[in-house]
């Protein structure tokens, strides 16, 4: 991870926050390709590791990209994804389910490239289906955000999601 | 006792719904099937050292499967003999020990009692430490590297147990290197029973065309065409379906192995190179299998999907929920890069987030939440799909019936669970062993599929 000592300036940060809430309505309001399409990067790597309990004293290595995860994508993964979503044949979705995404504890930092901000996030996702069924997802997101005039994209995010047995049936959908 | 008469006709294939509900069925479920079968427990890929464990279930008991030092493998219960606490809290990893958090109780990787704080102090010395060993899991075998333990010292060995399943398995589980499972397994929950996914996996070709209509569509390639049933393929030459004397079964789609990847053509590749070596050691028709795509399934909570390289088993938690374990099941002699390349495209297809596996999730919780209903639960669930066309093939093991969309598999997985569900014994079921083709669908039952010539 870059250079994480440069705090981002009131301005900056503000900036990447909007970006942030503006991308959870994207979601919340299933404008996937708009969000694919105006905030992620044509290089992203956007990956969820599959997390273990281990012991405290285990000693192999942590979870690399190169050990892939429940999302190991690149921009046409991601592409293919929201393009199975746009088919009208997925009847899970119909009547559509109901996401809401929380965002918070941003802290933006500068790297050693101008261009490049390294950013920690916090999520809770809230999914609401069918009658009664619902579930909640809290994790913590690590972006590398590439700064494109006022606006930014995401060339990478690691998302963490604290917990081994994902409580919910699956993961489809964008955190 | 439940009477399983009253809920399976195995002649009109029709089951009642109460199979997915009743908490009585479940406990005799716990009891007959899972206290009497081989389960799934891992691969020893995933424990290769001497001291690697892994924890599991079978049923709903907590499982430590550890490797020797000796290089052999033991299973036992995830629990202290003192006063019942939950040994090893880990997932998988490598230790001497394992030490209870309780009152500090310390077992040895083999699972005997090797330690015992203050022993002098406070048992004077005479606690039996042999006498509190973890519970050993009864038998514990190894199908070419697919690790299974059993809690009846009376069932057959693992070999027969498979039978002629293990005949197709080997197909691909005794060429290529062997196959292996990689990765660490993810895991999440569904609100369903365990025989829903189970029964969908060994032999539900009929569904891939509409519950995945959306994710076909996108992958495009040859499976495209069955996208919201539009186009169907000529039936007669598509594949077969297949059941075994224990229930365990399969549906294949010949040819089509690759079809639910993305981007297959390493992987066709690696089958092309290897198919003259399969063909050599197992024959023709196990060539014609081993570029096939399966959705099979391993009586009575072990599925995977060959060709789509993934492989799940379905952790009973109760009569209305599960825990889904998902790994990507590989040969071992692909290169590192095409596991790596297989391994993200199995996850994409049928992992957590997968572009398939949220098809399935919802319907397989409805199919069990709506008998939460009375009225609903005295209704029945048909499966009488193609059953004029079961029978014995004069080359191929097993029922197998007369086309791939069938639900042959599916009626055989109720045979044989209803037979376990009557049995006293493993005796009473070894009765059968000769007998249970005749029995089921008459002595000259010949598969539509066999009848149609297609080899
Ligand atoms: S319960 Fe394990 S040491 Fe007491
Ligand atoms: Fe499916």
């Amino acid at each position: 991870m870059a250079d994480q000592e440069e705090l981002a300036g009131l301005e900056l940060a503000y900036q990447v926050e909007q970006f942030y809430n503006r991308e959870a309505r994207f979601m919340n309001q299933r404008q996937h390709r708009q969000w694919l399409e105006t905030m992620v990067h044509q290089d992203i790597h956007y990956w969820l590791p599959i997390n273990e309990n281990r012991f405290a004293k285990d000693r192999r290595p942590e979870v690399t990209p190169e050990d892939g995860g429940i999302y190991d994508d690149n921009y046409g993964d991601l592409e293919f994804r929201i393009s199975r979503l746009e088919t009208g044949q997925v009847w899970m979705e119909d009547p559509p389910s109901r996401i809401r995404h929380l965002i918070s504890n941003v802290e933006v930092y500068h790297t050693d490239d101008d261009k490049l901000l390294n950013v920690y996030s916090n999520f809770h996702v809230y999914r609401n289906r069918r009658q009664r069924d619902e579930t909640n997802l809290i994790g913590g997101r690590v972006d590398l955000l590439v700064r494109e005039g006022d606006s930014f994209k995401i060339l990478k995010r690691r998302i963490n999601l604290d917990m081994r047995v994902v409580l919910d049936k699956n993961l489809y959908f964008f955190m | 006792m439940v009477n399983v008469d009253n809920l399976i006709d195995l002649e009109n294939g029709i089951q009642s719904k109460k199979v997915f509900w009743d908490q009585e069925v479940y406990d005799q479920e716990i009891e007959r099937i899972f206290g009497r079968s081989w389960l799934f427990l891992t691969h020893e890929s995933q424990i290769p050292e001497p001291g690697d464990f892994f924890t599991t279930y079978m049923g709903e008991d907590p499982i430590i499967v550890a490797r020797q030092m000796d290089g052999s493998i033991k299973a036992f219960i995830n629990s202290c003999t003192h006063r019942g606490n939950q040994v090893c809290h880990a997932d998988s990893g490598n230790t001497r020990s394992f030490n209870c958090s309780y009152h500090g109780w310390s077992f040895g990787i083999d699972g005997e009692l090797a330690m015992v704080p203050l022993e002098a102090e406070v048992y004077f010395n005479k606690l039996d430490k042999a006498a509190h060993r973890l519970p050993e899991v009864t038998q514990v075998d190894n199908y070419r590297g697919f690790i299974f333990g059993c809690f009846d010292a009376e069932a057959p060995p693992l070999q027969e147990w498979l039978g002629d399943m293990a005949w197709y398995m080997d197909s691909w589980a005794d060429t290529g290197g062997g196959a292996e499972l990689i990765g660490t397994p993810m895991k999440t929950i569904l609100k369903c029973n365990w025989k829903v996914p189970s029964e969908n996996f060994i032999g539900d070709g009929y569904h891939v065309g509409w519950t995945h209509s959306a994710a076909l569509q996108m992958i495009g390639g040859p499976l495209s065409a069955l996208s919201g049933n539009g186009e169907l393929p000529p039936m007669d030459d598509v594949g077969a379906q297949i059941t075994t004397r224990h229930g365990h079964g399969f549906g294949v789609i010949w040819e089509l192995g690759h079809a639910i990847h993305r981007d297959p053509g390493d992987y066709i590749q690696f089958q092309q190179q290897t198919l003259p070596e399969v063909i050599e050691k197992k024959g023709e028709w196990r060539g014609k299998f081993y570029t096939g795509h399966w959705n099979s399934g391993l009586f009575p909570n072990c599925s995977f999907l060959y060709g789509t390289n993934t492989f799940k088993i379905w952790h009973p938690k109760g009569p209305h929920e599960i825990e889904v374990w998902t790994w990507t099941l590989v040969q071992k002699n692909m290169s590192p890069e095409l596991k790596r390349e297989i391994k993200k495209q199995a996850i994409q297809t049928f992992g957590t987030a997968g572009t398939l596996e949220s098809d399935d999730g919802e319907n397989m919780e409805t199919c069990t939440r709506t008998n939460r209903g009375f009225q609903t639960r005295r209704g029945t669930m048909n499966s009488s799909m193609g059953m004029d066309g079961d029978g014995r093939h004069p080359e191929l093991p097993g029922v197998l019936g007369a086309s791939f969309i069938g639900e042959t598999s599916y009626r055989g997985f109720y045979r044989f669970w209803s037979e376990i569900m009557k049995a006293d014994s493993w005796a009473d079921i070894h009765k059968n062993d000769e007998t249970w083709i005749d029995n089921w669908l008459g002595k000259d039952a010949v598969s539509g599929m066999a009848a149609r010539n297609i080899a």
